[in-house]
């Protein structure tokens, strides 16, 4: 489904990611740890197609297409989806706007027509109640006052009416409490299918524990230094990242 | 402001053809009054770039231009375009070119208003009516106010008598058959103690040309009177206005003021409030839309006089094309008003490079324990906001456009009248792209 080979990138002139090697199969669930500033974000945002980002090398395929000459909202209309680490604001659109123009975006790429409105409004019902949010987000503006726990939520939600083929979430785990960590993680569990691929970005295991990975990846300096199973992660916990640094010279 | 007094042979065209103008009106019971103003307009001439508050709009091509009178009535049929749909409850009065169309039977749903001529007025309350017309002030930005004392034929006199429900528009018709014609729009509008009242201005045209639209409008607000105003001006980029409003408000009033740019190709609105008595308040919200070549001039001058008195102004300006927004603003404080409360905000968006926005805050405070704030700036649409919304699948120019309105939404969310408030986002949404996707998300 996603395949990363050799990217390079630079943000504002300095090199972020130096060559990064990665395969995501559909019904696979990646996690990609890293010490603060190892290039995770930059690289969702890349992925995401973030214009001020500049691509130095590298390509990256998904589903078979070049995801680098598209433009953000054609990556989005072919089924990826990015959480964000932080969720913009932006007051005066609703959240049902937003999500409904979403929606249908998706589904005029599709070929298929736009959603019934009773329809849809049923569905994002839906969705909030697993999310355990109040239906008064919706008439709100897009994270607008929202708390931190608040916009993670509406992340999942977004991606939970879209339903992406890939779904990056960049450190939706960061400044969570248990109890919200819980019903994202029930949120992002929901998703999980044969069809769907996840790359949870995060700089802790505690989410592992909810939302358990297939592959871990630790980044660190613009690179993937070592791979494995769900036991790297908790290695990882147990021995820092220095332990990862180390290895790799050893 | 230059106080040389211009000889007749300095005198530009246009101002020769006002004095031509003013020779040949018939004399009324306000004669004394308007010769006044056009002696003090003569001696202070036409504004000029030199003038503070004109510095960033020029006059000239206007001022080389001779004009006449703008027919009284339209030579077709009149069709206008009203602001809001034909199911609305609102009761219209149609001003054409100026003069009042006055129904013959009023909508009683209104009689908490009554409405006559100031011609009318003027022959049964002389006093009240020079009282109403004489200008407060002989600053640079009241010349026109001068000019339209001197030079309107009839206008429209509102008497708000108790607390009234229904919108009352006033549709302000411009029509002409040829360029170089001139109108002279005249309203006052009186609430008594305790009385209430919407009223909706709104400029149209009709017809192959347009006069130069010089319209005068007063708010006088008794003790604890309130009234919601709006003034509207949705005409073509051919179309020039210049509109002064000045507002009087007594002890408790309350003053909503919406002032809508959408239209026009020079649209120059001013406000000069006077909180001549304790705790009056007047909320002035300003939508400014720049759109293709449109030059938007839009001029506050709020004056709090007595204690306790508040103003808040709320400014939103979007400048697309090659066109130029100005929002200035003043707050003056005088020395009796203590516990003055003051806000300004504006904010300017720019959508194209070639677009301009300036703004200017001012605060001229005399005294000590008042609250004033102040707050101006302009930008480009927020990038992070736009990625966000592409990274959803929106298209950009939908979600540029969803930015824009939902920058404008301060200004638009606090419109009472949900009818007006429809049809202004209406005519907004047309002149931003993606207009009809954007229909679909209100």
């Amino acid at each position: 489904m996603l395949k990363i080979a050799d990217l390079s990138a630079r943000v504002a002139g300095k090199e972020i990611l130096k060559g990064i090697n990665l395969e995501v199969n559909p019904g696979e669930v990646h996690a990609i740890m890293g010490p603060n500033g190892s290039g995770k974000s930059t690289l969702a945002q890349v992925l995401a197609g973030r214009e001020d980002y500049e691509i130095t090398g590298g390509a990256v395929e998904f589903e078979g297409r070049d995801l680098l000459s598209l433009p953000p909202e054609e990556r989005a209309r072919a089924g990826l989806f990015l959480g964000f680490q932080y969720p913009v604001e932006i007051p005066g659109v609703n959240n049902v706007y937003l999500l409904k123009a979403a929606l249908n975006a998706k589904r005029k790429a599709a070929g298929e027509p736009e959603v019934d409105a009773y329809e849809f409004l049923g569905l994002v019902k839906k969705k909030m109640k697993l999310m355990q949010m109040s239906e008064t987000f919706l008439t709100r503006g897009v994270n607008e006052g929202f708390s931190g726990g608040e916009k993670k939520r509406n992340e999942v939600l977004q991606m939970l009416v879209l339903e992406p083929k890939l779904a990056i979430l960049d450190e939706t785990d960061s400044g969570l409490d248990i109890d919200a960590l819980k019903v994202v993680a029930t949120g992002v569990n929901s998703l999980r299918s044969p069809k769907h691929a996840v790359v949870l970005v995060t700089h802790y295991q505690r989410l592992l524990d909810y939302i358990v990975p297939d592959r871990v990846h630790v980044l660190s300096e613009g690179r993937i230094l070592m791979s494995g199973d769900r036991s790297l992660a908790l290695e990882l916990e147990r021995r820092g990242y220095d332990w990862v640094r180390e290895s790799r010279v050893a | 402001m230059s106080s040389q007094p211009h000889s007749s042979a300095a005198r530009s065209a246009a101002l020769r053809s006002f004095e031509a103008q003013w020779f040949a009106r018939e004399a009324d019971p306000l004669s004394p009054l308007r010769e006044q103003a056009m002696q003090r307009l003569l001696k202070l001439g036409l504004p000029t770039l030199r003038d503070e508050s004109w510095h960033y709009t020029s006059l000239r091509a206007l001022a080389a231009q001779s004009f006449v009178d703008a027919p009284r009535a339209p030579s077709g049929t009149l069709r206008p375009d009203a602001l809001l749909g034909a199911d609305a409850r609102a009761v219209t009065v149609l001003m054409v070119n100026g003069h009042p169309i006055l129904p013959e039977r009023l909508d009683p749903s209104i009689n908490g208003i009554e409405i006559s001529s100031l011609q009318e007025l003027s022959r049964t309350d002389i006093a009240l009516a020079s009282r109403l017309l004489k200008p407060l002030s002989e600053a640079e930005e009241a010349r026109w106010r001068l000019l339209n004392t001197a030079l309107f034929v009839d206008g429209l006199y509102l008497r708000v008598r108790t607390r009234v429900q229904t919108p009352l528009i006033i549709l302000h018709l411009g029509t002409a058959e040829r360029p170089g014609t001139v109108a002279y729009p005249r309203v006052i509008i009186e609430a008594s103690p305790g009385s209430g009242a919407t009223i909706i201005e709104h400029h149209v045209q009709q017809g192959p040309e347009t006069p130069l639209s010089n319209s005068a409008v007063l708010i006088a607000l008794e003790r604890d009177a309130e009234i919601e105003h709006y003034r509207v001006f949705t005409t073509d980029q051919r179309t020039t206005h210049l509109d002064s409003l000045e507002v009087r408000q007594q002890k408790g009033s309350r003053c909503r003021q919406f002032t809508i740019s959408l239209g026009g190709g020079l649209v120059r609105s001013s406000l000069e409030a006077h909180l001549d008595e304790h705790s009056a308040r007047i909320d002035c919200y300003s939508l400014l839309v720049g759109h293709e070549e449109r030059h938007v001039d839009c001029v506050n001058v709020i004056k709090h006089s007595a204690p306790g008195t508040v103003s808040r102004q709320t400014a939103r300006a979007i400048a697309s094309g090659t066109s130029r927004v100005i929002f200035n603003s003043k707050v003056v404080v005088d020395a009796g008003a203590t516990q003055a409360d003051s806000q300004q905000s504006f904010r300017g968006l720019l959508l194209s490079p070639s677009a301009e926005i300036d703004s200017r805050p001012q605060l001229e405070i005399h005294t000590d324990e008042v609250k004033c704030s102040h707050g101006a700036t302009t930008g480009r649409l927020d990038p992070n906001m736009l990625f966000y919304m592409l990274s959803r699948g929106l298209d950009r120019d939908t979600a540029q456009s969803l930015l824009v309105y939902a920058f404008l939404a301060d200004v638009l969310t606090d419109m009472s009248v949900t009818e007006a408030r429809t049809a202004i986002e209406s005519a907004l949404i047309s002149q931003l792209p993606d207009s009809q996707v954007l229909q679909k998300f209100r």
